[in-house]
């Protein structure tokens, strides 16, 4: 019922239209066992479960649960998700609300607008996206080292110097 | 000293209001417990382009009473009236845990954008800044003093202005 299986030769992404598979994923990534993906199309709207072993493009809307643990689901640009998700890693891109667990990354694109929970081992968040978020991280000592310097300092933009901070006050306003 | 004081509550909580940053999300992410990031750098301009003010952000802050260690508001005073600057204030105080901290940033006297900043933390916690040219908002200039009284629910405990102008403040709840 989801899918009708297409191989793509091109590897181009597919706008409207009925979920298919294509070969060929992302070029130079094998997240899982498969480099299958299925495509939920911009004019096709899920609600409920969808589970399996290949990675996931959504195009249309989608609202439910989603487990491919082992494996990549994007929501596209399109894209409008009300899920809880499982996956290995997520890119977000559209709108989506609910709750992602992913065991790698997730990454929040400029064009997406994120409402929920993450928990993930890393993420990466573009500028220009909107999220409304409670973030968790898989905690890493070494990532919680602090930076070389212990001084506060500011760079203007670009300038490639930085300048160091003077303290107005130790409490009390007696700058201007 | 803020940073020090989320790595002393590593199961803590911080509220960061954006612009959204991945390096600073990365970077709160990993000293706390959660992070709670809520762009409103982003909803106040979606309310601006709808011609309304930010009262109709604050619902959206629903977040309860004590939830937090800390509050990053970076430069967002900058951006508000202030009525709703003294509204931020007050929900502010509701929100941070006693003895927690609220950190603010405001710009310089010769700032003249509107666009908005992100503060984004590098190598030995300084800050570079970036413009988000999506965020076109209007700047309020306050001075020390006023920005000061405006907290004044909060105590101040420590300040700084950089050569190139900015000012950054830290807070604690009393």
């Amino acid at each position: 019922m989801l899918k009708k299986r297409k191989e793509m030769e091109n590897g181009n992404s597919v706008g409207s239209g009925p979920s298919f598979t294509e070969k060929s994923f992302v070029p130079g990534s094998n997240p899982g066992s498969s480099d299958e993906k299925t495509i939920i199309g911009e004019q096709i709207s899920i609600e409920g479960s969808i589970l399996g072993k290949e990675n996931l493009l959504i195009e249309g809307s989608m609202k439910g649960k989603i487990e491919l643990e082992e494996h990549q689901v994007i929501v596209g640009s399109k894209g409008q998700v009300e899920a809880e998700i499982h996956a290995k890693d997520v890119t977000i891109s559209g709108r989506m609300t609910g709750n992602i667990q992913a065991l790698g990354k997730v990454e929040i694109t400029r064009a997406a607008e994120f409402n929920g929970e993450v928990r993930a081992s890393r993420i990466s968040v573009e500028d220009g996206a909107y999220i409304k978020a409670v973030i968790e991280l898989e905690r890493r000592e070494e990532k919680k080292k602090a930076p070389s310097a212990g001084k506060p300092d500011l760079q203007v933009a670009s300038s490639g110097s930085s300048q160091e901070p003077i303290a107005l006050s130790g409490g009390t306003d007696k700058g201007k | 000293m803020f940073v020090d004081h989320l790595e002393r509550h590593p199961e803590g909580k911080l509220l960061d209001v954006g612009p959204a940053c991945g390096e600073n999300i990365r970077f709160f992410a990993s000293r706390v417990g959660k992070l709670y990031v809520f762009d409103l750098f982003h909803r106040l301009c979606q309310e601006r382009n709808r011609g309304r003010s930010a009262s109709h952000i604050w619902p959206d802050l629903d977040y309860p009473v004590g939830s937090f260690e800390a509050i990053q508001l970076w430069d967002l005073g900058d951006h508000l009236e202030d009525q709703e600057l003294a509204r931020l204030v007050e929900l502010c105080i509701l929100m941070v845990k006693p003895k927690g901290m609220l950190m603010l940033i405001a710009m310089g006297e010769g700032s003249d954008t509107t666009l908005s900043h992100s503060y984004v933390i590098r190598e030995g916690f300084r800050l570079q800044v970036r413009s988000q040219p999506d965020l076109d908002l209007p700047l309020h200039h306050r001075h020390n003093r006023d920005l000061i009284a405006t907290l004044s629910p909060f105590k101040l405990v420590k300040s700084f202005i950089y050569r190139s102008g900015f000012r950054e403040f830290l807070f604690q709840h009393p």
